[in-house]
């Protein structure tokens, strides 16, 4: 073999290496592109050149006046599994997650044995049965994840290659059910429902932005944060709340009553300290509370969505409004006959007697239905009525910042249903219906010299540029000063004996009772009421005003004897908690003594 | 000078070809060095962002674990807790009778709480890199010629 020959051999043989690296190089391609495994290069690819995620800021955070934290953040744990990293080990995984989360092993080893890969899956997110045929992703909590990183860490433990705990934030209220129906609650996508979590949703949730991220970062660059949510802290006191949720729930267990609220609201500035109500809602566990029934949205705050006839407590704000207006007077004299007849509709009072002749303290006193009727129909007229009313802002939103609130009911003469007798059985708040929080709102001009303010519980947002204090809103000045003193003289005067169960000693406290009963298709429910309770104090200068609402009470039907009796606990424990002396303490520091 | 450059190739024609060998390789050393260079730098940028993305993730892991153990101490000192805790050491609450009040001259109450501002805006930390980091060839030469100043972008 000659050298020519030699080398051309040589040069035949490296051209057939090169090409058959080429040729392999080619089908590598092709497979890399085209293969069964595409996907997963795609996805290699994707995550080194950079993928685009949303990253969403920590929502803020909710605390009492006080600084109790209400409402926080804390992780929950997606389960992954990534099918391409399991090495024969399906079953431990399962049985180890079976065994933790007390889940069907069967339908856990069904999801990681089902073949996914040829539909080009490879991930999955383990779900469990929600009951109704439907799936929910299994989430783990903390303490869990601790536990499954642990043994994904350790050799020695239960392999479970293959496996991922994905983070994502959860909303937590470490204080359980405490001001559940205030602050609403955050569903799993993060959205705010309800109370200051829905009003609120947008300025807690704070601004997502979009991110770059890659395994290999071709630039050393910080990430840019998302601008954050707003921390708020609300007028709420959570000591007080606690202490008026403890009263409602003894006064709803010893009265077999079916629902109920408090509320306590500082009338000088409209900040609410407490609302309570009954049954309790949890906001760690809110599924219970969303119906089935699409079309009855259920009411996750009555305080501000539930709307009732008020019954006699709506009469301190007829009588308001005839005071104000100069048609009555305190002392002048009604002769009660036991019944009056108004736009053909015959009103009797709340026993059907006669009382005689009474001033009108003695009618809030006694709380005759046909003296006020009288003093609507006769005295003061539809027009001053409905004009004082809508003052008083009934039927209308109160503008309280908490999600759901309905502005109620109240027919006027312009409305196409109002007849004549609507006239008379408003006047004992029949034939309207409000929030508890627009009865506060309306009642506490009373108590806070004839000025409005509106009711709010937020008391100061925390934003990354500074802090706001939203501040005290007056609404409107429905009545004068001189009016409100008045009145609250007028049912200081009648409340001891119109209930006992409502005095404090060392107190001087105003108030007015009300049983009102439950309209229903077919008229009024000839057994149910509600009872309820306003009343504020102390008398001289009034530092709060509280409502008290039961629905059907069962061992008694009147707002004197079953909701008293929790406005009087209430306010022993409040004063003190507020730090308020007694009459004649603060007489006597007044007086410097 | 030519003359004698000509001269000079011709008594030895090894330093033409050392002249045209050394005048065809210099560019691809200096190749070399720069990709070299280039390539140094790249890693080393590489690496500091990996470790960027590990101190993220290792930041976001204490978040979660901050806020987890606020959560905790929240639940722990929550009003029901207390009031539990309080009961079963023999409190109760006080009644309106059993309080003495005391004036105090000159005395002021607690301040009012204010929630801990939430993290602070993206702009802010941006500028925690180095300049080493960010900053161009341009962007250095002009701060070091300009006296140090206009570091980064």
């Amino acid at each position: 073999m000659s050298f020519d020959q030699q080398v051309r051999g040589r040069l035949r043989l490296i051209l057939a290496l090169v090409g058959v690296v080429c040729l392999g190089l080619t089908i590598q391609l092709i497979r890399v592109q085209f293969g069964p495994y595409a996907p997963i290069f795609a996805s290699w690819t994707s995550a080194a050149l950079g993928q685009t995620q949303e990253v969403r800021p920590d929502r803020g955070l909710i605390f009492d006046r006080d600084g109790v934290l209400l409402a926080g953040n804390t992780s929950m744990y997606y389960l992954e599994v990534e099918l391409r990293q399991m090495a024969g080990n399906e079953e431990i995984i399962a049985s180890v997650i079976s065994r933790l989360l007390d889940q069907p092993l069967e339908d856990l080893y069904g999801q990681l044995t089902t073949k996914r890969k040829s539909a080009g899956l490879y991930r999955i997110r383990l779900t469990r049965d929600d009951g109704q045929g439907g799936r929910f992703p299994i989430t783990v909590d903390q303490t869990v994840a601790d536990v499954l990183n642990g043994f994904l860490a350790d050799s020695e433990a239960p392999d479970l290659s293959g496996l991922a705990l994905v983070p994502a934030p959860r909303r937590v209220y470490p204080a359980g059910s405490l001001a559940g129906h205030v602050l609403g609650f955050v569903n799993q996508e993060g959205r705010g429902f309800f109370g200051v979590e829905g009003y609120y949703d947008e300025w807690l949730m704070g601004r997502a932005i979009t991110v770059q991220r890659s395994v290999i970062p071709p630039e050393a660059s910080l990430e840019a944060d998302p601008p954050a949510g707003v921390n708020l802290v609300l007028t709420i006191d959570a000591d007080i709340q606690q202490m008026v949720e403890t009263v409602l729930q003894e006064t709803i267990e010893s009265s077999g009553s079916e629902s109920g609220q408090i509320l306590v609201m500082d009338p000088r500035n409209g900040e609410m300290l407490a609302m309570a109500a009954w049954p309790v809602l949890d906001p760690n566990q809110y599924a219970p509370w969303l119906g089935e029934d699409e079309e009855e949205e259920p009411v996750i705050d009555p305080g501000v969505g539930g709307t009732y006839e008020p019954g006699s407590t709506f009469k301190v704000l007829v009588m308001a409004a005839a005071i104000d207006a100069g048609v009555v007077l305190p002392e002048d004299v009604f002769v009660d006959t036991g019944q009056i007849e108004v736009g053909g509709h015959v009103i009797r009072n709340w026993d059907g007697n006669a009382w005689g002749p009474q001033t009108m303290v003695g009618c809030l006193q006694h709380s005759l239905n046909v003296c006020l009727a009288y003093v609507a129909s006769q005295r003061l007229g539809a027009e001053l009525l409905y004009s004082y009313l809508d003052a008083f802002g009934v039927g209308r939103l109160t503008g309280v910042d908490l999600a759901g609130e309905v502005p109620g009911q109240l027919r006027t003469p312009t409305h196409p249903e109002w007849t004549e007798s609507d006239l008379g059985t408003n006047a004992f708040g029949q034939g309207v219906s409000l929030t508890p929080i627009q009865l506060l709102s309306a009642v506490g001009v009373l108590a806070n010299g004839g000025t409005m303010v509106q009711p709010h519980v937020v008391r100061e947002v925390v934003g990354p540029q500074g802090v706001y204090w939203p501040g005290t809103t007056v609404l409107a000045r429905p009545i004068s000063a001189r009016t409100a003193q008045t009145l609250t003289q007028m049912l200081s005067e009648s409340l001891p004996n119109e209930t006992h169960w409502a005095d404090v000693a060392g107190f001087q406290l105003a108030g007015k009772t009300g049983t009102a009963q439950i309209p229903t298709d077919i008229g009024y429910d000839p057994r149910w009421t509600v009872a309820s309770f306003i009343g504020w104090g102390p008398v001289s200068d009034p530092r709060f005003i509280v409502l008290v609402r039961l629905d059907k009470p069962e061992t008694s039907p009147w707002g004197s004897v079953v909701a008293a009796p929790a406005f009087q606990e209430v306010v022993e424990r409040l004063v003190v908690m507020l730090e308020i002396p007694p009459d004649s303490v603060r007489a006597a520091m007044s007086a410097g003594q | 000078m030519r003359r004698r450059r000509k001269q000079a190739f011709r008594q030895a024609p090894w330093r033409l070809q050392v002249r045209l060998t050394s005048g065809a390789v210099l560019p691809v050393i200096t190749l070399l060095v720069v990709a070299g260079i280039y390539l140094a730098v790249n890693a080393k940028v590489a690496t500091a962002g990996r470790e960027v993305l590990t101190l993220e993730d290792r930041r976001a892991d204490l978040q979660r674990s901050n806020a987890e153990l606020m959560t905790t101490l929240a639940q722990l000192t929550s009003p029901a807790r207390l009031m539990e805790r309080a009961t079963a050491a023999g409190f109760r609450p006080a009644g309106p009778d059993e309080i003495d009040y005391v004036v105090v001259d000159g005395y002021a109450p607690p301040p009012d709480f204010i929630a801990p501002s939430p993290p602070s805006s993206p702009g802010e930390g941006m500028t925690a890199l180095s300049p080493a980091f960010t900053e161009t060839l341009g962007e250095w030469l002009s701060r070091r010629l300009g006296g140090g100043g206009g570091a980064g972008r």
